[in-house]
């Protein structure tokens, strides 16, 4: 029971670096394909607040969403945001690893205000049941 | 006489007993040393044996991740892979071979994997190239 607390503890820190390394990656590939000329505006990953009710087993309690948010360069369309959703959720890999790290939300929003758009990521990569092993 | 032999005496038993004493401290400390350094070699045979297996969940966790997300890939299709599959999709359409069955045929392969990777400039690409030697397309001339 203690080695098991221990091993949740490890687990708990560990999830929380490997959280902040998929954001600083993705903000550091978005600022060097800005500069570069690749990406005509700014793109910005931070961890927010997400929806509750799209929580899965592997969701934490609280910050369950991730937000990419466009900042300078030029003002993106809603097919826009819509097409970088589709991207990132086309990626197998990304949302699997965005799952198991407790993400459940995947917001992309405009530079102004809360307009922007949301899927439950669950819905892009079919879980195994664990809890019923 | 008498009473200085027996002070004598005392005084040697009293330094006889201090050292003994002191002896038996110092034998009873390397003891439990000893004692210690067994119990950690213990420890670290046993510990193996009751190690927790990780649970299914935990494995698939530490799989998914291990893997290496490409997001310079990702980025560069946010933005561009709409006009490069527009481009192949028409280029690459099986319609445009009619009379050939078999350049038919690679054009309705590399066209369905156009398709499932429309939001993958890095398969994109590869497929043009791989579309320019099979089926001798080229991309210059629109």
């Amino acid at each position: 029971m203690l080695s098991n607390s221990w091993n949740n503890v490890l687990d708990w820190f560990r999830d929380r670096s490997e959280r902040s390394k998929l954001v600083r990656s993705f903000n550091e590939s978005a600022r060097n394909s800005f500069v570069g000329g690749i990406a005509p505006t700014l793109l910005k990953t931070k961890i927010s607040k997400g929806e509750r009710a799209y929580k899965h087993q592997f969701s934490n309690w609280l910050n369950t969403g991730y937000r990419i948010q466009a900042f300078t360069g030029r003002q993106l369309s809603k097919d826009e945001l819509m097409h970088i959703g589709k991207v990132i959720l086309n990626d197998e890999t990304l949302v699997r690893k965005l799952v198991v790290l407790g993400w459940d939300t995947l917001e992309i929003h405009g530079d102004e205000g809360t307009y922007g758009c949301r899927w439950q990521l669950k819905d892009y990569m079919p879980l195994p049941k664990f809890n019923q092993e | 006489m008498n009473d200085t032999l027996i002070q004598d005496s005392l005084k040697l038993a009293e330094k006889v007993v201090a050292k003994t004493v002191e002896n038996n401290d110092s034998s009873n400390f390397w003891m439990w040393v000893a004692i210690g350094e067994f119990a950690v070699i213990i420890g670290f045979v046993l510990a193996p044996r009751f190690k927790i297996k990780p649970t299914a969940k935990q494995l698939f966790k530490e799989e998914s991740i291990a893997k290496n997300v490409d997001f310079n890939n990702i980025l560069n299709s946010s933005f561009h892979s709409n006009e490069l599959y527009d481009i192949l999709k028409v280029k690459c359409h099986p319609d445009r071979f009619p009379t050939d069955p078999m350049l038919n045929e690679i054009a309705e392969k590399l066209f369905q994997e156009i398709t499932k990777s429309k939001t993958n400039v890095k398969r994109l690409q590869e497929l043009k190239i791989e579309a320019q030697q099979n089926l001798n397309i080229n991309f210059e001339k629109l």
